[in-house]
């Protein structure tokens, strides 16, 4: 579905992320870490035609996004859902519109100006907000749910579109522990179920250990390790979130933890104490 | 990721005694800000002739005015008239004011709205997306375009509008109501288009990935997010409409006016202060209503 064949990827002249091989199969529920600033959501953004193909090959779908034509790219762009960080959710519409917005590209223009939708687009939508356990609330305002009910809004919302991928963005960052494994939950249930493809971003190695089958590492702009969970262990670890920029060639384990740690910080989520133990296990 | 570092190490370590200096209130630009606004204000009074003693001086006059002369009959100003037949015509008068008003806030919403779009670079980034030159180049035209042409709906006063108008369409209330509308839609694109800019850009940016039209996205991710400040400046503009609406008939363009500039000029003052009476309960209770229904919309 996705193959990278060395590409360069950035906004201007100057490469964001360098010489990334790639390719992505249908099915699969792949889990992208890194440290801040790695260039994780480059690579997400990367595959909706967000980011300039500076060198190299790159296709979604058999588009060639170096040559992509507007049409072609609101065509490739309805294939692939999209879920954030911070929902991007409208908060004032209800659980029902918001979903609905998913399938905007389906809905006539007349009918979308007045929100009038058709005893089928209705039963589809009920569907994809029973998959994620939210159809009761689909009346709802937005602003009346809790950050993972907002969540969960988000994946049906992708699901609307029926999409062939679905790329996520950090999706439980914002997230309680126990909101997260939910939302987890669903995202493994919408793969297994649908035979969607997951590429998601995560800033919590247990969550890409436990629900991902690939993991791809990103540091400083490149692809570092790409492998199963259970690979990654030791020295892949330490490649992944080894900060290039700094000069000592060699880190030892307590600067690699300090450096999760910090990645790990930026959340709300208190997993990082198992995270470290574990590493320190794997040490 | 390190600590935030201090990006302008400052020179002088603070101590009491600097910190006293940097923290007092009487800093040089403060002091100038307050000389160069004083001499702006004292300059404009001294130009203008204002002059307190001429107001203490005129006060007289202002109430002898109020009085009116005894020997012209309905040259006061209190009590106000109560001729039934009068008000009655006078609240039909502010009943077609109010009309006026309506129908004139529609057309400038309808002109006003979608010019507001387009004065949003916001919005406009997403009608024509992209970093070309020619994107940028083509965003930069419409929104001086939508700009300019708001600009000169907005300077330009209703009286003066209405004045143009009535040359055009004659005397009446439909002079009134062009000239509300086309001056309206300028304010409006300017107050629409400034909650435009402040949506939160996360639903837009979702939208925009599922490949989602123009349109579209305009009713499901802009609107409803606007809704309020849509709402709320509407309104507004719908109270100073029905204001403005009652002078428009000084130049003959329909609604109460038509009758306060009359009676002003006949100096049949009773009339006068009843057609004000009439004329401020009607806003107040505009004012009420508008309340209610933005209530309504949060």
């Amino acid at each position: 579905m996705i193959s990278l064949q060395s590409v360069n990827l950035g906004y201007s002249k100057k490469p964001i992320l360098k010489d990334l091989t790639l390719r992505v199969g249908k099915g699969e529920f792949l889990g992208v870490i890194g440290l801040s600033g790695a260039g994780k959501s480059t690579l997400l953004m990367s595959i909706i035609g967000n980011i300039r193909v500076l060198q190299g090959s790159y296709q979604v779908f058999g588009y060639e996004l170096d040559s992509i034509s507007k049409m072609q790219i609101r065509q490739l762009r309805s294939q692939i859902g999209f879920i954030f960080q911070g929902y991007n959710l409208v908060d004032r519409l209800s659980v029902l519109n918001n979903v609905m917005s998913g399938m905007l590209k389906d809905i006539p223009l007349g009918r979308s100006m007045i929100k009038l939708y058709t005893r089928k687009e209705l039963e589809k939508a009920h569907e994809y907000m029973q998959i994620v356990g939210i159809d009761q609330l689909a009346m709802k305002r937005c602003d009346e749910l809790s950050g993972g009910q907002r969540q969960r809004v988000a994946i049906a919302r992708a699901l609307a579109q029926e999409p062939k991928i679905i790329l996520a963005d950090e999706p439980i960052a914002a997230l309680d522990p126990k909101s997260a494994i939910q939302v987890m939950d669903v995202l493994r249930k919408v793969n297994e179920t649908y035979g969607v493809t997951i590429i998601s971003n995560l800033h919590h190695l247990d969550f890409a250990r436990d629900y991902c089958s690939r993991i791809i590492g990103v540091a400083s702009g490149s692809i570092v390790y790409d492998g199963s969970a259970h690979a990654l262990k030791g020295r892949a670890l330490e490649a992944i979130y080894e900060n290039n920029s700094s000069t000592e060639s060699r880190l030892d384990m307590d600067s690699i933890v300090d450096k999760i740690h910090d990645a790990v910080q930026k959340t709300p989520l208190k997993a990082d104490d198992i995270e470290l133990n574990e590493l320190r296990v794997a040490a | 990721m390190n600590p935030p570092k201090d990006k302008k190490m400052t020179s002088i370590p603070i101590t009491p005694e600097s910190l006293q200096k940097k923290a007092s209130p009487f800093q040089w630009q403060t002091i100038l800000a307050f000389v160069i606004l004083s001499t702006i204000y004292l300059v404009s009074w001294n130009d203008t002739e204002m002059s307190v003693g001429s107001l203490v001086d005129g006060w007289g006059h202002m109430r002898s005015y109020i009085v009116g002369n005894p020997e012209i009959e309905g040259s006061n100003f209190f009590p106000p008239s109560f001729i039934l037949y009068d008000i009655n015509r006078y609240l039909q008068a502010m009943y077609e004011t109010i009309e006026m008003a309506i129908v004139a806030l529609f057309l400038s919403i309808a002109v006003g709205f979608p010019l507001s779009l387009l004065a949003s670079r916001n919005i406009l980034k997403i009608l024509i997306p992209g970093r070309s030159m020619s994107a940028k180049l083509l965003r930069r035209t419409m929104y001086s375009g939508a700009m300019l042409v708001a600009n000169v709906f907005r300077s330009i006063n209703e009286i003066v509008w209405a004045l143009l108008f009535v040359s055009a369409v004659g005397l009446g209330p439909m002079a009134g109501i062009l000239a509300l509308a086309v001056h309206t839609a300028g304010v409006l694109c300017k107050l629409l288009a400034e909650g435009n800019e402040a949506i939160d850009p996360g639903p837009v940016e979702a939208l925009t990935a599922t490949g989602a039209s123009f349109p579209k996205i305009i009713v499901y991710a802009v609107l409803p997010q606007t809704m309020p400040h849509f709402v709320s400046m509407v309104l507004y503009r719908f109270e100073s409409d029905v204001r403005s609406a009652s002078i428009l008939g000084f130049v003959g363009a329909g609604g109460i006016g038509f009758y306060l500039f009359d009676k002003v000029r006949a100096f049949e003052n009773a009339d006068v202060t009843t057609i004000i009476i009439i004329i401020v309960v009607t806003v107040w209770l505009i004012d009420r209503l508008s309340a209610v229904i933005r209530k309504k919309f949060i």
